[in-house]
């Protein structure tokens, strides 16, 4: 599994960051998500799935498989 | 503030959705401000209704009427919304304008509000809290907002804006003055008072720019190499001055005033001292409970919207409070849970206008509340708290708030 983010939809809310900052930083620029690692492992996946429901521009999605 | 009565609801607003609501008005006996929305739901007044109250305006009481109100910004535009509608109005930068223009501002200050930005601030905040609680925490009690929450983002404002803490009374007057007084002649001289201070200040930053923000909104440069024209940036300047002030202080009172009842509550953030993260999503919970303002659209053109008929010029009211609470979204709405797991509130508005200084907003809420638990772990509301102290309005809140310890 994999993570998705739109970055046209992010504004910066940051709770991603805030609640997996395992994997979801933001920008210095910005202040956008990045994510630091699309394939995350399977321990991390109850919180990556938390930060995906908290986004509150929905934002964020997880994809199936690797990348193409 | 002068309430108005439009002279009749306009026709193109059907009778069964005029409902009278005034936003300013708390009633005799209430305690805490946001219980007139909420009020609204339990009478259970149409979902999207019209108020002739303050000019007139439509209320949406939905999760994602309101959450649609902020994203829609070709028919729900934040240029001149002001209710009561006060024309001209300064276009505040970057919130008074809607995208894509609004990005020139929002990209200019983004850098210094991100969530890296902001923890860089973390140890000046610190310091700011500890100076501050310390200097009474062996008197017993305080006025909570005079003592700390109206000082406390006031005394940030001005480390923001490269600022000597000396000034520090003369901008909690100023602030004072803008948020609290209702005398029309008092509130023209206090923001001519207001812009004064901003066009010296910005003149100085620039012959003598520092690291601060004044500067760097003053020195930036457009995409033709031309500083921005002078009265967007005291517009920007003015807008940083009013969005984190009286915002910060009534969140702050709120979390305070519920504390202050509630040891359970007051236990587990104590236990949380060392673990940023769940106290952080304990902080989350009391940022949905208490979301304090109410945020103004105005309709950008004649249409129609959940079959309701919308004329250019009508203006919105989107509060928060009501979205945050809404059933169909929250568990529970209703109570306080500092594990709250799914928690998509929207006291930062969502949207492109979402609060550029939310993070510094959380920031300073978060370490005031664990200074204040390290020097004050238990406090109580004292017996002589005058209950009438609350106050509607687009941000809403409390004039006093006395605890003791
Ligand atoms: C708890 C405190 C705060 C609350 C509840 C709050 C709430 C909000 C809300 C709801 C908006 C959206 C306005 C709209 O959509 O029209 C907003 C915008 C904004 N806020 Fe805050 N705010 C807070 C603190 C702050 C602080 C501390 C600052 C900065 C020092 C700040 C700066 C801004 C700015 C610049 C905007 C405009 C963003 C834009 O238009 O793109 N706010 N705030
Ligand atoms: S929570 Fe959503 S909107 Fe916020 S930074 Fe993360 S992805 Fe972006």
């Amino acid at each position: 599994m994999r993570i998705v983010a739109n970055l046209q939809v992010c504004q910066g809310h940051a709770r991603c960051e805030d609640l997996c900052p395992e994997v979801f930083s933001t920008d210095a620029v910005e202040g956008k998500v990045v994510i630091e690692q699309s394939e995350f492992a399977p321990e991390l996946e109850d919180k990556v799935r938390m930060a995906v429901r908290n986004c509150p521009e929905g934002a964020l999605r997880i994809a199936k498989g690797t990348k193409a | 503030m002068t309430l108005q009565w439009a002279p009749s609801p306009p026709d193109h607003v059907p009778a069964d959705l005029i409902v009278d609501f005034d936003f300013f008005q708390t009633p005799e006996g209430l305690t805490d401000p946001v219980q007139i929305w909420h009020d609204l739901v339990r009478r259970g007044v149409p979902p999207i209704f019209y108020t002739p109250r303050n000019g007139g305006h439509w209320v949406f009481l939905k999760y994602s009427d309101i959450v649609e109100g902020y994203r829609n910004h070709e028919i729900f535009s934040t240029y001149q919304t002001p209710i009561p509608p006060i024309e001209p109005f300064p276009v505040m930068q970057p919130q008074g304008v809607d995208p894509p223009d609004h990005n020139i501002f929002r990209k200019l200050l983004a850098p210094m509000f991100t969530p890296l930005a902001v923890r860089r601030m973390t140890d000046g905040l610190q310091h700011r809290a500890e100076t501050m609680i310390a200097s009474f925490a062996d008197k017993g009690g305080c006025d909570f907002i005079a003592d700390y929450a109206s000082r406390f983002p006031t005394g940030t404002f001005l480390d923001l804006f490269g600022l000597p803490e000396e000034r520090l009374p003369e901008f909690l007057a100023l602030s004072e003055t803008f948020f609290r007084s209702t005398d029309p002649a008092v509130r023209a001289q206090n923001l001519t008072d207001i812009y004064a201070v901003l066009e010296v200040l910005f003149r100085d930053k620039e012959r003598n720019p520092g690291s601060d923000i004044a500067s760097t909104i003053v020195t930036a440069r457009d995409e033709n190499g031309n500083q921005h024209p002078w009265q967007d940036i005291l517009n920007c300047g003015f807008l940083l001055f009013v969005a984190g002030l009286d915002t910060v202080t009534n969140t702050m009172a709120y979390v305070w005033r519920y504390l202050a009842s509630a040891p359970e509550a007051r236990a587990q953030f104590r236990e949380r001292l060392d673990d940023p993260v769940a106290f952080q999503l304990a902080i989350e919970e009391l940022m949905r409970i208490n979301a304090v303002s109410n945020i103004f659209r105005r309709v950008t053109q004649d249409c129609e919207y959940k079959g309701i008929q919308f004329r250019r010029n009508d203006r919105v009211i989107l509060s928060n409070t009501l979205a945050n609470r809404d059933a169909s979204v929250f568990q529970n709405p209703q109570a306080i849970d500092l594990d709250r797991q799914v928690n998509n509130h929207v006291t930062f508005g969502v949207g492109p206008h979402r609060c550029m200084g939310s993070h510094l907003a959380k920031r300073e809420i978060m370490i005031s509340l664990q200074e204040w638990l390290r020097q004050i772990p238990d406090f109580e509301l004292a017996e002589d708290q005058d209950k009438g102290s609350i106050f509607g309005g687009s941000v809403m809140g409390f004039t006093s708030l006395k605890l003791r310890w």
